[in-house]
């Protein structure tokens, strides 16, 4: 072996290393971003409206989010945490800072009797001893009275042992199945479980001959899985389970597999996040074979102005989105006006602008706020949490029940939604069977929580009333 | 198990992924046969001129303008790391100078992190004009994007095979692969000739990103990290061979995709450049084995 043949054989060997090096690199990265990805993606945003965009938002006065209009408050601040997702291709911070947006809203217009809020926003990514340490911080350095806003791939599944034991019930937007399984976390959201299984819900309605499920593959796959499969086997609809790994570098093949799985009869069905989703979609155009097969649905995520917009008319009454929140295209009402001028006034940080995750935010301030409201004496953890707890039958105007937290094992407070399809850019509800509809039992979590809470009345004030 | 009907069309779609990954590891190559040193930061190169051509369209700036920027900043900024840093490292061990590139591959990933951070709405994307026209195949839309990724990968196989043997630079790349010293003693210009293919490498960079921005996803991991199928392409080639990196570029893409409908190897099909490099490395360290044995022998 000579000197040039020896050099590049160590070097080839000391490629192979920095390929698996690498790979290891992008695998982990992948499925970082993937988890948040698909299961991650608690909801999306409408992020083709900017905020000063939205009709009428200007118009409306921010005032009425406190009791003083125009008063700022001086008394002490009421701390409050929340811990968010913030990583590399995966970001769940406009939830946590539209909330912030709206509490500035609140300060700026008479507080909570006179007292600001001051809120932490803490960011993760995925790692379980920095979320476990954050948590800590909040309870003991910045000695916060309520946790809101939590949005996490994982945070749920860390934490909710340490919020239990700390008696801190926490209203946020979930994702791992902690979120909706344990007794002191409540979402306003239905994560990506019971969104996929409204989305299959509604392709059922279409009667495909089957169903291809396909998400992310992160890990809790087969945890999503279970809810979409058992209603289609109530239905007597064959599923077939499929993953892609994210985030999704073949889109071609990814979409080809689908439809050619799915059959010009069968429905197509994704669980991803924007990004993805757009590019399996996008794919699937471009190959011309978008119109292979009955419909396409997906799980909130894809719920956004933009995804319609990208995709085109092509795609008008094709692909249906299951909407955990009511769509702010085209819907009138006082809160979702004050919504919009919340987040034209205030929401500066929020990237995505309208949308999904800064509803999401609104929505969950706005739950803190009544419960804080509520509080006699003393701002403290005990009588915080109390006030949380004690949260029923809550009109948001952004969802289609009222909004209870309860004494409950589980909480799935928001189990009906709505189903939107793309029209000429925009997201609108689907003219059949888009309005709000309750997430069938055949899922046995959904029974068992329905079994345990019972069925929330419509909420009067959003759109789905 | 599918039908030959059923991997018709994924053979379509992997022979325009493997065009791209063939383009790609075809500049790895020339830039190693000319300074001996393994590109790693080709794909973060590529990726962060899809950016700023993004940022230009965003700006309603002319599309052919966005192109041309995407395509000169792969070479600019890779003319620049190895005008800077090729000298410096020209006598440090082949291991060295890869390694460096890899730190370059980390600080302009971090840059598009810390410019392009990642959101909770809008979804980047570029669509170049030419996704709009095709043909069809195999049932399936051919688009022009994906025959100019597979058309270009054959055109610079065919060229740079071409340029290195009959072209002045051409030779004097081949001579300084064989030992730069000796080239240097000789008359040739290296830091010119190096320059050269620096420069050349970078705009392959910059094209390859602005077609995998179209073909794939503009997202800063996924570009600056397929870099390592067409790594795999490269070393199947043995860094040496430019048609045989072509034709290991597409096999690769191609069998990736063809894995796509058996449910068994479907979530492993993205191993498919790893494991064909690791059985072509066995391959040539066990052929080259039996070579020695039989001189030996003889």
């Amino acid at each position: 072996m000579n000197r040039h043949e020896h050099r590049r054989s160590s070097l080839a060997a000391a490629a192979v290393a920095v390929l698996a090096i690498g790979g290891v690199l992008a695998g982990c990265s992948s499925s970082s971003s993937s988890s948040s990805s698909s299961a991650a993606a608690p909801a999306t945003s409408s992020a083709a409206a900017a905020p000063s965009s939205s009709g009428s938002a200007g118009a409306v006065s921010t005032s009425s989010c406190g009791t003083k209009a125009g008063v700022a408050a001086t008394g002490t601040p009421i701390p409050l945490g929340s811990i968010v997702t913030d990583q590399t291709g995966t970001s769940f911070a406009d939830i946590a800072n539209m909330a912030q947006a709206y509490f500035n809203c609140v300060n700026a217009n008479g507080g909570i009797n006179g007292h600001p809020i001051k809120y932490y926003i803490e960011k993760e990514q995925t790692n379980a001893s920095q979320i476990a340490s954050l948590s800590k911080q909040l309870v003991q350095t910045d000695h916060v009275v309520g946790i809101v806003g939590n949005t996490s791939i994982i945070e749920c599944s860390v934490d909710h042992s340490y919020w239990e034991g700390q008696g801190y019930y926490i209203i946020d937007s979930g994702i791992a199945p902690e979120c909706y399984s344990t007794s002191n976390s409540a979402a306003v959201n239905m994560g990506p479980r019971y969104s996929s299984d409204g989305a299959v819900q509604y392709a059922i309605t279409q009667h495909p001959s089957k169903i291809v499920f396909d998400q992310a593959n992160v890990p809790g796959t087969t945890y999503i899985a279970a809810g979409p499969n058992a209603i289609a086997k109530a239905a007597n609809v064959p599923i077939i389970d499929k993953t892609a790994t994210p985030p999704v570098a073949d889109a071609n093949s990814v979409a080809i597999d689908l439809v050619s799985s799915a059959g010009k009869d069968g429905a197509v069905v994704l669980n991803f996040t924007p990004p993805d989703a757009l590019s399996i979609l996008s794919a699937a155009q471009k190959l011309n074979i978008e119109g292979n097969v009955k419909l396409w649905a997906c799980s909130t995520p894809c719920n956004t102005d933009f995804l319609a917009k990208s995709l085109g008319p092509k795609w008008n009454g094709k692909i249906f989105v299951n909407a955990e929140l009511t769509p702010p295209d085209g819907t009138n009402t006082p809160t979702m006006n004050l919504y919009k001028a919340i987040l034209s006034q205030y929401g500066s940080a929020v990237t995505g602008g309208i949308g999904s995750f800064s509803q999401m935010g609104f929505v969950e301030a706005e739950l803190m706020v009544k419960a804080l409201e509520s509080v006699t004496g003393d701002y403290t953890v005990s009588s915080v949490n109390a006030a949380i707890k004690g949260l029923k039958d809550v009109n948001t105007g952004m969802l289609c029940q009222q909004w209870t937290y309860g004494n409950y094992s589980s909480h799935l407070p928001n189990n009906m939604d709505y189903t939107t399809t793309a029209n000429n850019g925009q997201m609108t509800l689907a003219p059949s069977g888009g309005g709000c509809t309750l997430i069938s039992e055949n899922d046995p979590q959904v029974k068992a929580y329905r079994a345990e809470a019972g069925t929330a009345p419509t909420d009067p004030t959003s759109t789905g009333g | 198990m599918p039908s030959w009907s059923e991997l018709e069309q994924f053979l379509v779609s992997g022979l325009a992924l493997g065009g791209v990954y063939a383009l790609s590891g075809v500049g790895l190559v020339v830039l190693y046969r000319a300074t001996g040193v393994l590109y790693l930061a080709f794909g973060a190169v590529g990726a962060l001129g899809a950016f700023l051509a993004y940022e230009m369209l965003q700006a309603a700036a002319p599309q052919w303008a966005a192109w041309i920027v995407c395509i000169l900043f792969g070479g600019l900024v890779t003319l620049l790391y190895g005008m800077i840093f090729g000298p410096a490292l020209a006598g440090r061990d082949p291991l060295v100078r890869a390694v460096a590139t890899l730190g370059l591959t980390l600080i302009l990933f971090g840059a598009m992190e810390l410019l392009w951070p990642p959101t909770s709405g809008a979804t980047r994307a570029i669509s170049l004009p030419t996704d709009n026209g095709g043909f069809t195949v195999f049932g399936l839309q051919v688009t022009w994007t994906q025959v100019i990724a597979l058309g270009s990968g054959v055109v610079l196989t065919i060229g740079t095979g071409w340029f290195l043997r009959y072209t002045k630079l051409g030779t004097a790349m081949r001579a300084m692969a064989n030992d730069r010293v000796i080239t240097a003693t000789l008359g040739v210009p290296v830091r010119r000739v190096e320059a050269a293919a620096w420069f050349g490498c970078g705009i392959l960079a910059g094209f390859a990103g602005l077609l995998l921005a179209d073909l794939v996803q503009l997202e800063p991991a996924t570009l600056t990290f397929l870099v390592i199928s067409s790594l795999a392409a490269a070393l199947i080639g043995q860094l040496r061979s430019i048609a045989v990196t072509f034709a290991a570029g597409i096999v690769i893409g191609v069998i990736h995709d063809l894995l796509t409908p058996f449910s068994a190897l479907t979530n492993y099909r993205d191993m498919t450049p790893f494991v064909l490099a690791v059985i072509a490395l066995l391959w040539a360290s066990r052929h080259r084995t039996v070579v020695t044995r039989s001189r030996e022998e003889a």
